[in-house]
């Protein structure tokens, strides 16, 4: 048989995504830790696990995500940007956008009707809008994520948060809370905060509809519902939005001429 | 030898024609073996963290080559030269200011230019001699800047560097004419670069080091360099106060913008690179370049002087990535 992998090596997680043809046969995440290699490799070993494969089936394989340049065993890496396209519009074919919130990235792709990455914008010298922002914020809260996502999405009324640098929000979050502001206003606050700085970026971008999330951002429920009350548009949610950047790139993996 | 050091392009005929040597501070700036250290040392003495570093490394360089006189542009450039001049009049640096009428009048900068000419003592006569000669050199700058987007045989970063140093030719004009000259005979003997993607540089020039470079290692060329262009005075005229009037970078966006139109077209650019300086008011006119201009833009924001940063490197990757795959 003819597999081909995808390796995603991305600022928090690394992911593997193992195809072949149109079907998906494994797909795993790794915290990726100071060793991006050694989870690129350990992430790897388990998707072919899981696929029921050995290294020899794979034919070849794509590394993509910020430690791409880190995975000995790739024949050939791609940006984010490229397989992020990739995987979503084989998810949802006829995409025009792509908002992709991963670990320490936001972007936003514009796409053409054929899927070709048409334009893009990606979040610069802040981290703002991105996973790692969210999990500062849900650290000073006392939440883990699940229940971030939770307050988000029962919140009536959101307290405005003004700052936008990591460490300043989380000052800013500490004293709401000491003011005694409840919990679910200053997480829907936080959730519309960021919905806001990405509906800039959306509009920097050729617009087009559908739009689709991914990245590890995109499980959360309470950015779904920020991120589509921001821009008053319907968002396509993958069935699993961590690894379509490894999904895209195990396709690339097997399209692309080489 | 009077040494006048520019905060950034101003009429140098009146300076040269009164014998004096004009010197472009962000050249020198940015040449300096240490520029951050530059940077880092006006924070110390309480320039904020955020504001341009162009404007510390400018403060800097004065300090470190002591350099007692400066011609400062007020207006047609951003405002935070009002309080770095101020700084640098509060320890003893003598400022002439210069402004250039942002609604393009021709009487208010013959005005300006007149003021800036008594004030060195020199007349009309003398100006005009003084541009002529610096024409000439110019001419060989616009032949660098021909050999590297028509016949290819010229890199970007050289173009860039040749077509920067015109702001002040170096303080030594007849040393540059010769480098000129030479560099032109050796690239006419060149190879042309086989670049698949040629792509236009907006924007003031960039604060890292290998941004040329980088492009170049991954297949593409910078054929374009705007603002580097515009600083060797590119539209032919015999008239002084035409030319400053012609020059683009001090006046409106969308004056700007007509030159960035035609030179797209005429230089066959695929896509365009708009570089913004942390903290300067020309990052807002990136929505008016992306609204105007149709073909992929990267925005790079660059903040202190040096290498390319990883994020950075991986938009400018992935973004030419994007380029080769839509061909």
């Amino acid at each position: 048989m003819a597999l081909y992998a995808g390796i995603d090596v991305g600022s928090r997680t690394t992911k593997v995504v193992i195809v072949e043809g149109e079907k998906v046969l494994s797909s795993e995440i790794l915290l990726t830790g100071s060793d991006p290699r050694g989870a690129s490799w350990r992430c790897f070993q388990r998707a072919l696990e899981v696929a029921g494969a050995k290294f020899g089936d794979v034919k070849r394989v794509i590394s993509t995500g910020y430690g791409r340049k880190r995975v000995p065993f790739a024949h050939r890496e791609f940006t984010e940007i490229t397989c992020h396209a990739r995987g979503a519009s084989f998810c949802f074919p006829g995409v025009r956008m792509v908002i992709d919130m991963g670990g320490q990235d936001a972007k936003v792709i514009a796409l053409e009707d054929r899927g070709g990455v048409l334009d893009f914008v990606m979040n610069d010298k802040c981290a703002a809008g991105t996973g790692r922002f969210l999990e500062v914020m849900a650290q000073a809260m006392d939440l883990d994520l699940e229940e971030m996502a939770t307050e988000a999405l029962r919140a009536r009324e959101a307290v405005p948060i003004s700052s936008m640098c990591t460490v300043f929000a989380e000052s800013e979050v500490i004293s709401l809370i000491a003011e005694g502001i409840p919990r679910e206003k200053i997480v829907w606050g936080l959730h519309l905060a960021i919905a806001r700085r990405i509906s800039s970026m959306v509009k920097r971008v050729p617009q087009g509809e559908p739009i689709a999330f991914t990245g590890g951002v995109a499980k959360n429920r309470g950015m779904i519902r920020a991120l589509q009350e921001v821009l008053g548009k319907k968002l396509l949610i993958p069935p699993d939005p961590q690894t379509v950047g490894a999904l895209g790139a195990a396709l690339l993996a097997q399209e692309i001429d080489w | 030898m009077r040494v006048v050091g520019l905060t950034t392009t101003v009429p140098i005929e009146v300076i040269y024609a009164s014998g004096a040597t004009p010197l472009d501070l962000n050249n020198l700036f940015i040449t300096s073996p240490d520029p951050e250290k530059l940077v880092h040392e006006a924070e110390r003495i309480g320039f904020p963290r955020n504001t341009c570093s162009w404007i510390k490394g400018i403060w800097g360089v004065v300090k470190e080559r002591g350099i007692e006189e400066v011609v400062a542009v007020t207006q047609g450039d951003c405002s935070n030269t009002h309080a770095l001049i101020e700084v640098l009049e509060s320890q003893g640096v003598r400022v002439f200011p210069f402004a250039y009428p942002y609604d393009r009048s021709r009487e208010l900068l013959k005005a300006q230019i007149e003021t800036m000419m008594a004030y060195f003592g020199v007349g009309w006569n003398e100006v005009q001699r003084t541009k002529e000669y610096l024409d000439s050199i110019r001419r060989l700058a616009h032949e660098v800047d021909r050999l590297c987007w028509e016949e290819g045989v010229v890199s970007g970063y050289e173009d860039h560097l040749f077509l920067v140093s015109t702001s002040d030719m170096k303080g030594d004009p007849e040393a540059f004419k010769l480098e000129l000259e030479e560099f032109i005979k050796k690239a006419e003997t060149r190879k042309p670069f086989k670049e698949e993607i040629r792509l236009g540089y907006v924007g003031v020039p960039p604060i890292f080091s290998d941004l040329y470079q980088k492009v170049e290692e991954r297949g593409a060329r910078i054929v374009y360099n705007e603002i580097q262009r515009q600083f060797s005075m590119p539209f032919d005229t015999d008239d002084l106060i035409e030319q400053y009037l012609l020059y683009t970078y001090p006046y409106s966006f969308f004056y700007r913008l007509e030159d960035i139109k035609r030179e797209i077209e005429k230089r066959q650019i695929d896509g365009l690179i708009h570089y913004v300086q942390s903290f300067c008011y020309r990052q807002i006119q990136d929505m008016l370049l992306r609204k105007e201009v149709r073909l992929p833009i990267l925005t790079l924001e660059g903040d202190r002087p040096g290498a390319l940063d990883v994020r950075t490197e991986l938009r400018l990757e992935a973004f030419l990535e994007t380029l080769r795959l839509r061909r």
